[in-house]
């Protein structure tokens, strides 16, 4: 009787090294951590652009508003001024506007096409990772022949299993291989992809602002508004509400 | 003396009678007596005003300071006014007696307007300090000691004690007129005093009613501004026969209004104001509901960070668009929102709550004015109202005037403010741009194409991206390469043989292997082993049921249950590139082919093409193909850009088919293909 070897309590064989197996998880994790931050920076990208879009909407509709009021038909300075005012909200919306469509041009787009690789990268690892089960597999296979007293029938066996083993194991290090070589450079491929975006996220921001800057220092200067720290504007205010409060129609609150 | 009188007709004007030089005698005495009453009380009314200025007030310590403002009001400003005329007063002693009753008559008119603005402050508070009194005299300890102090200081004050003194003002300017009716009726008409008397007399009691007025309005105010805080019991409670009665009644004066059959009262000068004021108040409302969005949306942008995203981009414009985006959100925006939260949104809240009072008067006075009109129909039908329609009246009137006086004030405040706000808005725009390009300027100086102008970078980033776009393309094309893995199912003995027989005659993409025994029951039906390769003739049987295929064995034909097959994958030509990178290897079975160049066919579009061999589909988006039946190519890839498969049409019909099965006329193309590309 052939001595069977002490088998149990053997952890399953690894029948690729450990080396490798420890390279493929990190680069994969690096890249599934990628995936996860390219898709979160999408989204928010894209909220925030639209939450802009929002807050530019209602700067205009402060003016509009005013400017409906029937104070102006009477009032030729407080016509004047809201229609200065409603004149530089609607040209700071399409400045936003424009700066918007950079954005998704420029910065939202390339990121949503980055995206799209990892789904084929995933499919791969998952049919680098069937193949793997069935090189175990087969592997498992060819051991539990190559144990067993060597009759004829067993050999024949032993060599079939050998020669379904051959082309999956081929195949399994074929994919291996390649994903380890691609992975990589996808990965390190993304440093190049994504200045320019965020290039001109930069420069777009300086557009607006500078646009911005203008209009509403143009409008300032316009309105005739001293520059007044925001103390002083406090105490205007509260100037102006003792003189309410002077008023007997007016309630103490 | 009594009865000496004008009994007699003639009368000689050139002497007095000595009776009427007699009553002219009385009444200049009494004319200098209430003279001298006049001054004599000045003195003493401001001896004791002085008392309560400086002795009382300052010896009630224990009150809090806030009470003494109360109770003594402008005080200081009475005793100031009353010195300055009281002097007047006393020099008017030097002159001769008839010059001293024109002087005082001037007197009074020189002082009439500072005695209106003094005394009718501390008149209207007067009620107040009553209040304040009257519970001071609940709390005895308290009353004892404020007694006690009165009693050292002004004896005469009598038990009644602060009210006593508190009372001395309203009754100083209310005796003048009665004063100034005394001297008059003691100065002869045709004095030159008389007619200054007289015009000083009635100047004296406008003063009085003016003070009345602002009381009444003053009073009418504090009644009608405050919008209370009701709950619904309380309310329910306030119903009561009067107040429905009191409703019912405005409502049916209005609907006569409304229908014509009663005349409004129409008072243009009101109508202009109050238009005004619900357009002032319309301004208001829509820019605090309008700023408010705008100040949630400025919240929600400020929820999202999407810089937070950016990990593991190291070194330039992405790390500098995370510092520039951080700095933004956390200092610059976060700025801009506090500054616009104090600087325009709470004093546009303040705003809001001033109009409040005046929209709650000018509600009532359209109640007291229903209320009034039916008082006037009354006054008109009856002659007579009652008391508390007398009431009604006065109250609208007050309210009325009240609401005229002070609503162009207010209309103009708020116009005023509403401005000051607005200007405050954009100044807060123009500083947070430049903020935000203050901090922008080192990293834009870092970029690396910072030199290049907008429309130049715009080109250059176009085809950045453009480039990029084609490179991620290859990636993933890469990443589909990697394929399903071969199937595991072991080749059967001698199996080879059939297999490359099959091949012979059909396409690759129509071999079948049989994943477990089938043993046929049907006539038709084969009995197969596990592993066999079949090809796939039609994926249904001649009754249309899909799920029995007919099969070629090689050998046999017949029909298996298509759950048992899967499609097989033929290995061996890639098996064979492997091997010739792998070296040596063993070669168990036949002679190796040619090894064939992946065939992609790159044919125009166009071109004319025959399907070579037959070709069955297996979904809508297939076609099915017959051998040697002309096709157009309409796409040389599927939508993946695999280009295995190609989009052609047929006889009207559009589908998918595997790519090397078609050649280009008039050479076929040597049939052999590879999986891979």
């Amino acid at each position: 009787m052939s001595w069977i070897p002490f088998k149990i309590g053997q952890p399953k064989k690894q029948i690729i090294p450990k080396t490798v197996e420890r390279d493929f998880e990190r680069e994969y994790g690096k890249l599934q951590q990628l995936e996860e931050q390219t898709k979160r920076l999408q989204k928010d990208m894209k909220k925030s652009t639209d939450a802009d879009l929002a807050m530019s909407k209602s700067a205009v509709k402060i003016s509009l508003d005013l400017l409906s009021n029937p104070l102006c038909e009477q009032d030729q300075d407080f016509l004047d001024m809201v229609t200065a005012l409603d004149t530089a909200m609607k040209r700071m919306d399409a400045f936003n506007q424009e700066k918007v469509n950079q954005i998704q041009k420029t910065v939202i787009e390339p990121l949503k096409k980055f995206g799209s690789v990892f789904p084929s990268l995933n499919m791969a690892v998952k049919r680098r990772e069937q193949a793997l089960q069935d090189y175990r597999r087969l592997q498992a296979k060819v051991e539990k022949y190559e144990e067993k007293e060597k009759t004829g029938p067993v050999l024949a066996k032993l060599h079939q299993a050998r020669e379904e083993l051959r082309p999956v194991r081929e195949d399994f290090e074929a994919k291996n291989k390649q994903l380890l070589d691609e992975m990589p450079r996808f990965y390190g491929s993304r440093l190049d992809y994504f200045q320019p975006s965020f290039e001109s996220l930069i420069r777009a921001q300086v557009v607006y602002y500078s646009e911005m800057h203008k209009i509403f220092g143009d409008l300032t200067q316009q309105l005739d508004q001293p520059g007044h720290s925001d103390e002083q504007r406090e105490r205007e205010n509260e100037a102006k509400l003792s003189e309410l409060r002077a008023l007997s129609i007016v309630a103490d609150d | 003396m009594a009865d000496f009188g004008a009994d007699e007709p003639s009368c000689t004007s050139e002497s007095p009678e000595p009776e009427e030089r007699a009553s002219e005698d009385r009444s200049l005495l009494h004319q200098r007596l209430a003279i001298r009453e006049l001054i004599d009380t000045e003195v003493s009314y401001l001896h004791m005003l002085r008392l309560c200025a400086s002795d009382i007030r300052g010896r009630l310590q224990q009150l809090p300071p806030g009470d003494l403002d109360v109770l003594f009001s402008n005080i200081d400003d009475i005793i100031q006014v009353s010195g300055r005329f009281l002097q007047g007063l006393q020099e008017t002693a030097c002159h001769g007696e008839e010059e001293q009753a024109r002087l005082i008559g001037n007197l009074f008119l020189e002082f009439q307007e500072e005695f209106e603005q003094v005394y009718k402050i501390y008149c209207a508070n007067y009620d107040q300090a009553l209040l304040l009194v009257k519970a001071y005299q609940k709390d005895p300890e308290l009353q004892k000691s404020i007694q006690g102090i009165i009693e050292a200081a002004v004896p005469q004050a009598g038990p009644s004690g602060l009210s006593f003194l508190l009372v001395i003002p309203l009754q100083r300017i209310t005796k003048f007129p009665l004063l100034l009716q005394k001297i008059l009726e003691n100065t002869p008409m045709d004095a030159s005093a008389h007619p200054v008397l007289q015009r000083a007399t009635s100047a004296l009691q406008d003063v009085n009613s003016s003070i009345n007025e602002y009381k009444m309005r003053k009073e009418v105010a504090l009644k009608y501004t405050k919008v209370e805080q009701l709950s619904l019991r309380e309310r329910l409670a306030r119903i009561n026969t009067h107040t429905l009665s009191k409703k019912t009644t405005r409502l049916s004066q209005l609907l006569k209004q409304e229908a014509g059959l009663v005349p409004r009262t129409e008072d243009k000068e009101f109508d202009d104001l109050e238009e005004r004021f619900q357009w002032v108040s319309l301004c208001v409302t829509e820019l605090k509901s309008n700023v408010a969005a705008y100040m949630d949306n400025l919240e929600a942008f400020l929820c999202f960070r999407p810089h937070e995203w950016i990990v593991d981009i190291p070194g330039g414009p992405a790390e500098q668009y995370c510092s520039l985006a951080k700095d933004l959100h956390l200092e610059a925006l976060l700025q801009f929102k506090q500054r616009l939260k104090g600087l325009v949104w709470e004093p546009l809240c303040s705003l809001a709550r001033a109009l409040a009072g005046p929209r709650n008067l000018i509600k009532k006075r359209l109640d007291k004015l229903l209320d009034f009109e039916r008082v006037e129909e009354k006054l008109l039908d009856v002659g007579s109202v009652t008391y508390e329609e007398q009431a009604a009246r006065h109250t609208y009137q007050a309210l009325n005037s009240l609401l005229v006086a002070e609503l162009p004030r207010f209309n103009q405040l708020v116009t005023q403010w509403l401005g000051q706000i607005l200007r405050t808005f954009v100044v807060l725009q123009k500083e947070l741009a430049e903020e935000a390009l203050r901090r922008a300027e080192s990293s834009v100086a870092l970029l690396p194409h910072h030199h290049i102008p907008e429309p130049d970078f715009q080109k250059l980033l176009e085809h950045t991206l453009d480039q990029n776009s084609g490179q991620l393309r290859s990636f993933q094309e890469n990443f589909e390469k990697v394929l399903p893995p071969p199937t595991t199912q072991p080749l059967l003995p001698g199996s080879e043989y059939q297999l490359q027989a099959l091949l012979t005659r059909y396409a690759p993409g129509k071999l079948y292997q049989v994943t477990s025994n089938i043993s046929g029951t049907a006539t038709l039906d084969l009995t197969l082993p596990r592993g066999q390769i079949v090809a796939v003739l039609q994926n249904k049987d001649t009754k249309g049921n899909n799920s029995r295929w007919l099969v070629d064995t090689g050998g046999h034909r017949g029909y298996v249950p298509a759950g048992k097959l899967q499609p097989y994958h033929h290995t061996l030509p890639r098996e064979r590139e492997l091997r010739g990178q792998t070296g040596v290897h063993e070669d168990y079975w036949l002679p190796p082919p040619e090894p064939t160049q992946p065939s992609v066919p790159t044919v125009p579009t166009t071109a004319q093409v025959v399907a070579v061999y037959p070709f069955v589909a297996r979904s809508t988006h297939e076609l099915s193909l017959q051998a040697g039946q002309p096709v157009t190519i309409l796409e040389a890839q599927d939508k993946k850009g695999n280009p295995e498969w190609s989009l052609v049409e047929v006889n009207g019909h559009r589908g998918y088919v595997p790519s090397n099965f078609l050649a280009r006329t008039p050479s076929p193309t040597p049939w052999g293909w590879s999986l891979s590309s």
